[in-house]
């Protein structure tokens, strides 16, 4: 796969995060261009997920800058940040539990509509075109993910595989520009994860959409994304090409370790 | 076998939305309505209305105020009788003194003042979950009668706080027979009943129960938290503040702000726990499961005796029928812990295989 041409939708620069006494990230920058697959790896308690939650807003780092499409912000709260056009997914699935696969991925739209209270409350006329409107992109969505036959089932009781394919759908739902995903293969079997490359892959292609990931196993990494961050104890140890990273010294030490 | 869609094909994303997709459904609520509007008024005694129907009506619309806040939004409440009291007692101000003030629209503006106290005392909801915000609305169960008590001007100077609703009176028309009044209860918790469906299957609907089931994922999607909970609590409020007025001037005519107490506060949550969280349908059944089911054990129990001759003394019999009726709540918890509604959808879905389940 060739590093795409896009030019620099993101970047985070000299991020510093703790809380408390335990520093979580410490003056970690990199960037990322419009329309790549970034991936961020490490050992477990590197921040990870930590970094992700910066991007979205959810931590706001006591130091260092995040700028998306341009637009520089300190501080960010991840309304503003939705609605900006970030999207995420959570390492522990986040869904809607009592809630069906399809109110779970409408709610994702629920920034995209505009109707009243009053409006939703008379519910035929203007709200009940919007819901019909929305209701059509998200079977595209279903329809994409290949989801139609359990549209109508709560997600408590899906499996798990499906679970992480209906958190994807309720991310895609909002469109996203950029799309944070936290370790979308975790827990799931050969076939599974194949199948989640997939998605993945056609998401970025179909769509255009930037992704960034973390994910453990490094089979995919290598295979699906453009380039790669390293990061180890809050620190970043590495950034560049699955190549690159496949021959970095520091790395290999920290993370990949060699084969005896 | 007589409950079954097969050969009922939705064709278009409008007929799936609709509120009843089953024709089998829509059919049962029509005769329902039916019932409702033409068959009880014509064949009711005057005594079942005003002593069963109408404080049904109110008690639904109540517990259905509760279940948008605590079945939908996930905020635990124990100020409903709080807001009751707000709704009847500004019901019964902008009547007395705004001269010319139609009825209907001082239950709407107690309503709205009822929303504007909710969402005052639903502002800790920000930073409070669970038991905790519990205990938060216990302050508004505390503070509002005592207040309405405490400060004349609310009751007019009458002796211990006692509000006489007055006559209701819609477009010159007296409503004063139980039937009339049970027609108007009716209208405004069928109407009320249907806007609340409408807004639980709409964004803030499904804004709600996110908030309720995971709040993290809800904001990182976009929706305001802090928002989100409040108008669960203003619209709650509302309904809550409507039944209250409803409850003073259709079905008890003079009520005291004590009257607006913890105890109503926990009938109605039981209400809502009995009848099914997060269930348009289940307010209804739980209300009807606490107010109708003492009197029904009551009647029973009374021709029970009869049948034997028990001779049972009168307070053997209602201590008889407290002791059925907890059994009773218990034996339904325990066999559905979500309640009659969520009973009644399994028994639907059994119903469309049944007879034969394969």
């Amino acid at each position: 796969m060739s590093p795409p041409a896009g030019h620099v939708m993101l970047s985070v620069d000299n991020i510093a995060l703790s809380f408390g006494g335990v520093r979580a990230l410490s003056d970690v920058s990199f960037d990322v261009r419009e329309g790549e697959i970034r991936a961020i790896i490490g050992p477990n308690g590197a921040g990870k997920s930590s970094m992700l939650n910066v991007i979205n807003g959810v931590y706001h780092p006591q130091q260092g800058d995040v700028s998306f499409r341009g637009e520089m912000r300190r501080r960010m709260d991840p309304h503003r940040a939705a609605a900006q056009g970030i999207a995420r997914t959570f390492q522990n699935i986040a869904l809607f539990k009592g809630m069906t696969v399809l109110d779970n991925i409408m709610t994702g739209r629920n920034l995209k509509m505009r109707c009243n209270l009053l409006e939703q409350a008379i519910y035929i006329g203007r709200n009940r075109r919007e819901e019909i409107a929305h209701r059509e992109k998200v079977e595209e969505i279903i329809d994409f993910l290949q989801i139609e036959h359990i549209r109508k089932t709560p997600v408590g009781r899906l499996p798990y595989g499906l679970q992480k394919r209906v958190e994807l759908a309720r991310a895609l739902a909002a469109e996203p520009t950029l799309l944070l995903l936290d370790e979308p293969m975790a827990g799931m079997n050969v076939e599974e994860k194949q199948d989640m490359c997939r998605f993945i892959l056609d998401v970025n292609d179909e769509f255009g959409t930037t992704i960034v990931l973390i994910e453990h196993d490094m089979g995919v990494v290598m295979d699906i994304c453009d380039r790669i961050v390293v990061l180890d104890y809050g620190r970043k140890i590495g950034d560049g090409t699955p190549d690159e990273i496949r021959s970095n010294k520091v790395v290999i030490d920290a993370y990949l370790g060699v084969s005896h | 076998m007589f409950y079954r869609e097969a050969g009922q094909f939705k064709t278009t994303y409008a007929a799936d939305q609709a509120l009843f997709p089953i024709r089998q459904d829509r059919y049962a609520m029509l005769a329902i309505v039916a019932i409702a509007f033409v068959g009880i008024p014509l064949f009711s005694s005057n005594y079942w209305l005003t002593a069963l129907l109408i404080p049904f009506l109110v008690f639904s619309l109540a517990s259905l105020g509760l279940n948008i806040l605590t079945g939908y939004a996930g905020q635990l409440s124990l100020g409903t009788a709080a807001f009751m009291a707000v709704g009847a007692v500004a019901a019964y101000n902008f009547q007395l003194r705004i001269p010319g003030m139609p009825i209907l629209l001082s239950f709407v503006l107690g309503g709205g003042t009822a929303a504007l106290v909710g969402i005052l005392f639903g502002l800790p909801s920000l930073r409070i979950k669970g038991f905790y915000l519990a205990v938060a609305t216990l302050a508004a169960q505390f503070f509002i009668p005592w207040l309405v008590t405490k400060v004349g001007w609310f009751s007019n100077y009458s002796a211990s706080g006692v509000i006489t609703a007055q006559p209701i009176v819609i477009f010159g028309q007296a409503l004063d027979t139980p039937r009339e009044k049970y027609l108007l209860v009716l209208c405004i918790v069928a109407l009320m009943a249907l806007l609340a469906k409408n807004l639980v299957r709409s964004r803030i609907g499904r804004a709600w129960m996110a908030v309720r089931d995971m709040d993290v994922a809800a904001e990182v999607i976009g929706i305001r938290i802090l928002r989100t909970k409040l108008i669960a609590f203003a619209v709650s409020s509302f309904y809550c503040g409507v039944a209250g007025a409803l409850y003073a001037f259709a079905y008890l005519g003079s009520v005291e702000p004590d009257g607006f107490n913890l105890d109503l506060s926990f009938r109605i949550l039981f209400m809502v726990i009995v009848g099914g969280v997060g269930s348009i349908l289940g307010s209804f059944l739980g209300a009807a499961f606490i107010t109708l089911m003492p009197i029904l054990l009551d009647v029973l129990l009374t021709a029970g005796s009869h049948a034997f001759n028990l001779n049972l003394e009168p307070g053997v019999t209602s201590m008889m029928q407290l002791l059925v009726f907890g059994a009773l709540i218990i034996f339904f918890l325990i066999v559905e812990p979500h309640g009659l509604a969520r009973l009644w959808q399994i028994t639907k879905e059994k119903l469309r295989l049944w007879p034969f389940p394969y």
